[in-house]
């Protein structure tokens, strides 16, 4: 899978939604479902599954998808390259 | 538009194809992971098949614990539990907690649902929960639960980093603690689950703190060994302490989550927290799984024994061997406090008996085994007739087999047996089984708490070590105990559907309609037994039925019948012994038994034979054989189940409240 593949189906598991559409350009506010309690999940979630730890600033900071996206590919990226 | 348009694109695979190819998945991981298991889940949810939709999601939880996953999960069952028939068991949940318990209690349904119970959760605002229970008005008595959860963490305790008087700054804090558990027992009526407290990591005195009483870590150690002795059978504990070690506690311990949203357990441990709280939960209601049904070669030993024989199996010396062996052990273990084990083998029995009698270095022996079945055919029916020899129901058994191909067989055809996937090598063995959490010694129901005391009364100690190896050993252990009605109106109901819906213990399966019933209930001539049974685990409820008619000095039995449930318990015997006692004191001098063939019951064809009865004839219209046996006679009880006998009500009052 992809890295957007992994982003997406981590953020359909927590938000237990199959069918939510996502692009680079997504922000939180305009998902369903995506509230605070939703973004700590998600965030924990991504950090599971790309084996990283967001500062605490990135928690919170990140403006859409795309940015969210960029930075996973490349720590996953350095985490390959280990 | 055309058809060919609203075709669907070729790349699109069906519903049945995704199913097939996610299936192949799970099929070629030895032991399936979380996400196969998640993905087949979904794949049967689209094809329209909930049922093994909610299969397989329960085994995606068991396989990991990813947070992602269990909420993926917990969303297919929820979506799919509509769908499918509710269980049994149900009960209304409220997680009080001291930090963010959302998580918790969005996960506490699947798990539970996993567990058997069904649950509704409330969830305490953060923080909120000694005014919420203080206060009558609040929405927690609003939604009267049957459980509250106290979902709470170190950072609750009031205990300073370190004491002069640790032995009284315990104390205080443990008097908090029981004093919340009796506020909920008081104003909700309801039982407790407590989560004791995880010890945190950071100890700036370090290895030192262990030996210094008034050190915080070793207070919280003794606050929790102080709340299990207080807890007793009334309250429910899940152990954080063990579990955050499992886990990790640097993992438990997560300070960036806690800080940013009050998350005081890990997120990655929340799922291994819900498990357990759902573990505990099941078993207080009595519902953790009795058996362990075990597979032979390549599991309780390496190699295949028709190929090795005797002596070339791997047990006991090299590292596979010292493998199979601390496997023994950890069966052992649990076969020691209380589950009962059950071997199901594909060898000819007396190879495998010769392993167990001869075999220097087998732990498990053959009186550790309740019910041995070794032979050829395939193991969904040798499961069954487990099931069946021990009187339990299929969804008591736990499945242990290197085999992924039986595995999966037993998981097709008998979802309601739990199935733990063994790894590859030995070595693992221990591990895969000991993570399965419901096998968790159950607390005592609501129901049982009044025998509280005659439990606690016996050598406590004795009887657990005692408890359920032979199948003798597990009867006897089972604490049965049976009423001896009459027919009468209260029964008759029950007695009806018994009457006609029994097809295996029922010796002529004579379907008599309930107004035949209520005349038989007040007609003098008529001897009935209807029988209630209640053991350790359960009330079974009306479970047997037998009428006679005495004419002259005969009494016949015409009408005999066990519920499947507690076949294989000695009842028939206890009730045989009963019905000679009734016959003497009305003075009969023979009991003649009727036996009607049909296609189900033929496992009681040779009942009265066994009791001592002679045949003395034979209709060949019905293939019906007759039986005598002449009084006085003295029945053997087995005396697995404590009968009481009710006095018959008489006649006159019966005559007064049959309906009219």
């Amino acid at each position: 899978m992809s890295v957007e593949e992994r982003v997406h189906q981590v953020i359909r598991d927590v938000l237990a939604d199959d069918e939510v559409v996502l692009t680079d350009a997504t922000t939180a506010a305009e998902v369903e479902g995506w509230d605070s309690l939703a973004h700590i999940n998600i965030m924990f979630a991504l950090e599971s599954e790309f084996d990283v730890q967001f500062t605490d600033d990135q928690l919170s900071s990140f403006r859409d998808l795309g940015e969210l996206r960029r930075f996973l590919a490349g720590a996953d990226a350095d985490v390959r390259g280990r | 538009m055309t058809t060919d348009q609203l075709a669907a694109p070729v790349a699109e695979p069906t519903a049945e194809e995704a199913v097939a190819e996610a299936r192949a998945r799970v099929s070629r991981q030895p032991v399936p992971e979380l996400r196969a298991c998640l993905d087949l889940a979904r794949a049967y949810e689209r094809a329209g098949d909930p049922a093994r939709a909610v299969q397989w999601a329960f085994a995606a939880i068991d396989a990991g614990e990813d947070l992602a996953g269990w909420m993926a999960a917990a969303r297919v069952v929820d979506r799919c539990r509509s769908r499918l028939p509710a269980r049994s068991r149900s009960a209304r949940v409220a997680v009080l907690g001291s930090y963010t318990t959302s998580q918790l209690a969005a996960l506490l349904p699947v798990a539970a649902a996993r567990a058997g119970v069904d649950v509704e959760v409330y969830e305490s605002g953060y923080g909120q929960y000694r005014l919420d229970l203080l206060d009558p008005g609040s929405a927690l008595h609003a939604f009267a639960p049957d459980v509250v959860v106290l979902a709470v963490d170190e950072g609750e305790v009031h205990l300073p980093p370190h004491s002069d008087d640790p032995a009284a700054a315990v104390a205080q804090e443990l008097a908090r603690w029981t004093g919340l558990w009796d506020l909920v027992e008081q104003r909700l009526g309801a039982r407790v689950v407590q989560h004791t407290f995880a010890v945190p990591p950071e100890e700036s005195l370090g290895n030192f703190a262990a030996r210094v009483p008034g050190a915080r870590r070793t207070m919280l150690h003794r606050l929790d060994e102080r709340l299990a002795e207080a807890a007793g059978d009334r309250v429910g504990l899940v152990d954080c302490e063990w579990l955050s070690g499992v886990a990790g506690k640097e993992a438990w311990f997560d300070a960036r989550y806690r800080h940013l949203a009050k998350q005081a357990v890990g997120l990655g441990c929340v799922p291994r927290l819900a498990r357990h709280t759902a573990a505990v939960l099941a078993a207080q209601l009595g519902l953790s799984r009795k058996v362990l049904v075990l597979d032979l070669d390549g599991t309780l030993w390496g190699g295949v024994l028709g190929e090795v024989g005797l002596h070339g199996i791997t047990l006991g010396a090299g590292p596979a061997g010292e493998a199979y062996s601390d496997f023994q052990r950890y069966v052992l273990e649990l076969r020691q406090r209380g589950v009962v084990l059950a071997v199901s083998s594909k060898n000819d029995e007396p190879d495998v008996r010769e392993v167990f009698t001869r075999h220097p270095d087998m732990l498990v022996r053959l009186e550790d085994v309740a019910v041995l079945l070794a032979g050829w055919g395939d193991k969904p029916s040798a499961l069954r007739r487990i099931a069946a020899t021990l009187g339990v129901g299929l969804d008591s058994l736990v499945f242990v087999d290197d085999n992924p191909a039986e595995r999966a067989a037993v998981q097709e055809l008998l979802p309601e047996v739990d199935v733990v996937p063994l790894p590859v090598d030995p070595a693992g063995y221990v591990r895969a089984l000991a993570r399965y959490p419901f096998f968790e010694p159950a607390a005592l129901t609501a129901e049982d708490a009044a025998r509280t005391a005659q439990y606690r009364a016996r050598a406590q100690a004795a009887e657990e070590q005692a408890a359920a190896g032979s199948l003798e050993e597990f009867l006897a252990g089972l604490g049965m105990c049976a009423t001896v009605d009459v027919l009468g109106p209260a029964n008759l109901p029950r007695v009806a559907q018994l009457v006609g819906k029994t097809n295996q213990f029922n010796l002529t399966a004579r379907r008599h309609p309930p107004d035949a019933l209520a005349a038989m209930a007040t007609d003098p001539c008529t001897v009935s037994q209807v029988v209630r049974l209640r053991d350790r685990f359960a009330d079974h409820g009306v479970v047997g039925v037998l009428l006679a008619t005495h004419r002259d000095d005969v009494l016949t039995v015409h009408t005999w019948l066990l519920s499947c449930r507690v076949i294989g318990r000695t009842l028939e015997d206890e009730m045989f012994a009963e019905l000679v006692g009734t016959a003497a004191r009305r003075g009969c001098r023979r009991v003649v038994g009727l036996y009607t063939p049909t296609a189900r019951n033929g496992q009681v064809a040779e009942l009265y034979a066994r009791l001592g009865f002679t045949r003395t004839g034979r209709d060949d219209g019905t293939g019906t054989t007759v039986w005598e046996l002449g009084l006085p006679a003295h029945p053997v009880r087995p005396g697995h189940v404590a009968v009481e006998a009710r006095p018959a009500v008489p006649v006159v009052e019966l005559d007064a409240a049959a309906p009219r």
